[in-house]
C-alpha cells in the first residue's frame, strides 16, 4: 500500500498486481467496490444469505480468473459483471427448483409471470413493498433496474455490465417499471398501494402527453 | 403485458414507448401515433407514464442496504493473505519424515502451486516439497499437509523440509489427510459411515501402485485426471464454493464410486460442520462445478 505522498493504485493496477503475484492487491480490490457490488447482489437476488454467497463466489471467481481480465472495460464494471452473473445463476437455479418462501416475504421462484398486486400497504413501509415489487420482476428486468434505477449506472454501463445492448436495456427497465407501477398502484387516477397511499414525490405527474414522440432515453 | 384495465393495449410495447427503448425502431412511430390518436391507448398512456415516472424515483430513493458484517469480515478472510509459515530451523528431516495419524505426512505436495504451474503450461512439479498449510485460491482452501505422499518421485527432500509444520511451527493441521483408492463402491449409507475395511486400503494399494509412475496408480475409472494435484485444487476449490461454508479441511480423499459411477470421496470439515461428499471426475473442470453425486453429513 502506499505510503504518504503516493497515489493509490487504480484499480487497472490492482489487477495487474494480483496477477503478477501481489497478495494484497485483490484483497483491496474487493475493499474498494465490494459495498457497492454488494448492494447490487442483496436487490437483484432478493435475498441476504443468497446474495451474500452469490457475492462470495463472484469474487472467488474473479480472484480465480483476473489474468483473463483485459482491459476492454472498467474494472468495476467487469466485477459487476461478474456478480450479476452469479446472482442471476442463483435465481435461475432457484426457479428450477422452486419455491421455499424468502425470509423477506417474496417468492422463492423467479416466475416471470404478471407481478401481482403488494402486499397491502398498512402492513409495510414504502420501501418494503417496493422491494417486494422488484422481487417480483422476472430476473432480468430486476437485473437492469437494480444497476439503472436503483444504483443509478449509465444505461450504457448496465448494457456491458448484462452483456446485452442498450435498447434492450432500456426495455427491460421500462417494462419492469410498468409492471411495478401496476403492482403498486401508481397508476394515475388509482390509489397507490405503498404505504397506505402515499405517493412518493418524483416526476410522474409532468410527463407530456407526446404530440409526436420526443426522445425519452433514461439518461 | 396486459391488465390493470388497459385491455386492447400491449403494456410491454407502450412501456418500451415511454422508456424510449423504441427509439429508432418502426414500433416507435406506430405506438406515436396510437397514443396520440387512439383514446384507450392515450388513456393507459396518461395513466401508464408518470406511474413509470414515480417507480423510477422511488427506486433511487431505496435506502441503502449496509453489507453485514459477517459478510465484511468473510470476504477479508478470503483474500487478504494468510500468515506465512516461519521455517523452522529446528525441526529435522527425521523428525518430519517419522509421521503419525497424528502429524503432518512426511511429504506434502504444494497444490497452489501445482495449480500455478498448470496454468502456466507446466507439468506439475513431481518433486516433493514440504509445506505449511496450503493456500488455494489464497485462503479458500486449506489442506493442511495434503499427503500425496504417492506423487513423490523422491524421498530426498529439499531444503523446505524445515518448512515442515511438524515441528509446530504453526499448528494449524488438525490430523493428516488420507489418500485412498480403495475402488470401494460407496453408496448413501457407507459414504456416511465407511466400513472399517477401507481405512486399511490405503496401505496396500500404496504398496501396489509404488510400481506405477508416482506411486498411485490411475484409476480405470476416469478419475486419472483427478491424480493431477492441480487438478485435484481445483476440484477441492469448487467444493469449497458449493459448500460455501468457508475454509475446508480436507481430511481424507478416496478414488472410488459412488452407486457405480466413478467418484471421487472427500471427508471434510468447514464452518457448516463434517461432510462426505462424493464428486465426479469432472470436478473443478473449468467453467464447471464439484460434479457432486451425494452429500452427506458426519457427525
Amino acid at each position: 500500500m502506499p505510503g504518504a505522498g503516493e497515489t493509490a493504485p487504480g484499480d487497472a493496477e490492482l489487477i495487474r498486481a494480483h496477477v503478477a503475484g501481489d497478495p494484497d492487491a485483490f484483497a483491496e480490490l474487493v475493499r474498494r467496490h465490494r459495498d457497492r457490488l454488494w448492494a447490487v447482489a442483496v436487490r437483484t437476488v432478493g435475498d441476504r444469505e443468497e446474495a451474500a454467497d452469490a457475492l462470495q463466489d463472484a469474487l472467488l471467481n474473479a480472484h480465480r480468473n483476473a489474468a483473463r481480465f483485459r482491459g476492454d472495460s472498467a474494472v468495476t464494471t467487469w466485477l459487476h459483471r461478474i456478480v450479476v452473473n452469479a446472482c442471476l445463476d442463483r435465481l435461475r437455479r432457484r426457479q428450477a427448483h422452486p419455491t421455499v418462501p424468502l425470509p423477506d416475504g417474496s417468492r422463492g421462484d423467479d416466475r416471470p409471470s404478471a407481478p401481482e398486486p403488494a402486499a397491502p400497504a398498512a402492513d409495510h413501509d414504502t420501501a418494503l413493498v417496493v422491494r417486494e415489487a422488484l422481487a417480483a420482476l422476472p430476473a432480468e428486468q430486476r437485473a437492469a433496474i437494480v444497476l439503472v434505477d436503483v444504483q443509478g449506472y449509465p444505461v450504457s454501463e448496465a448494457a456491458v455490465i448484462l452483456g446485452v445492448a442498450e435498447g434492450t436495456i432500456k426495455s427491460r427497465c421500462a417494462r419492469g417499471r410498468a409492471r411495478m407501477a401496476v403492482a403498486l398502484g401508481f397508476l394515475r387516477g388509482e390509489g397507490n398501494r405503498a404505504a397506505g397511499g402515499h405517493v412518493p414525490s418524483g416526476s410522474g405527474s409532468v410527463t407530456p402527453l407526446p404530440a409526436g414522440h420526443d426522445r425519452r432515453d433514461q439518461r | 403485458m396486459t391488465g390493470a384495465g388497459f385491455d386492447g393495449v400491449d403494456l410491454d410495447l407502450l412501456a418500451d414507448y415511454i422508456g424510449g427503448a423504441l427509439i429508432g425502431t418502426p414500433d416507435d412511430e406506430r405506438i406515436g401515433a396510437l397514443v396520440a390518436e387512439d383514446p384507450v391507448w392515450r388513456e393507459a398512456y396518461q395513466r401508464l407514464a408518470p406511474g413509470m415516472a414515480t417507480v423510477g424515483a422511488t427506486l433511487r430513493d431505496l435506502p441503502v442496504e449496509p453489507m453485514p458484517g459477517d459478510l465484511a469480515a468473510r470476504l477479508d478472510s478470503l483474500f487478504v493473505p494468510a500468515p506465512v509459515a516461519v521455517p523452522d530451523s529446528s525441526v529435522t528431516d527425521s523428525d518430519a519424515v517419522g509421521e503419525s495419524s497424528n502429524s503432518v505426512p512426511a511429504k506434502v505436495v504444494d497444490l497452489a502451486e501445482a495449480q500455478r504451474e498448470r496454468a502456466a503450461g507446466a507439468r506439475p512439479r513431481r518433486r516433493v516439497r514440504w509445506v505449511a498449510p496450503i493456500s488455494v485460491a489464497a485462503g479458500v482452501v486449506i489442506v493442511a499437509g495434503f499427503g500425496l505422499s504417492q506423487l513423490a518421485g523422491d524421498d530426498a527432500t529439499d531444503s523446505g523440509a524445515s518448512e515442515s509444520t511438524a515441528g509446530g511451527a504453526v499448528p494449524m493441521i488438525a490430523m493428516a489427510p488420507e489418500i485412498m483408492q480403495s475402488g470401494f463402491d460407496y453408496d448413501a449409507t457407507t459414504l456416511s459411515s465407511p466400513p472399517a475395511t477401507i481405512g486399511g486400503s490405503r496401505t496396500a494399494q500404496s504398496a501396489e501402485a509404488s510400481a506405477h509412475n508416482d506411486g498411485l496408480s490411475a484409476p480405470d475409472s476416469g478419475l486419472s485426471r483427478l491424480l493431477d494435484p492441480g487438478l485435484l485444487a481445483d476440484c477441492l476449490e469448487a467444493i469449497t464454493r458449493e459448500n460455501a461454508g468457508g475454509e475446508l479441511s480436507v481430511s481424507s480423499v478416496d478414488y472410488a464410486s459412488y452407486t457405480g459411477v466413478p467418484a471421487l470421496i472427500v471427508r471434510f470439515t468447514a464452518v457448516n460442520g463434517g461432510w462426505a461428499w462424493a464428486v465426479g471426475a469432472d470436478c473443478g473442470t473449468p467453467g464447471g462445478d464439484a460434479d457432486a453425486l451425494q452429500k452427506v453429513p458426519v457427525r
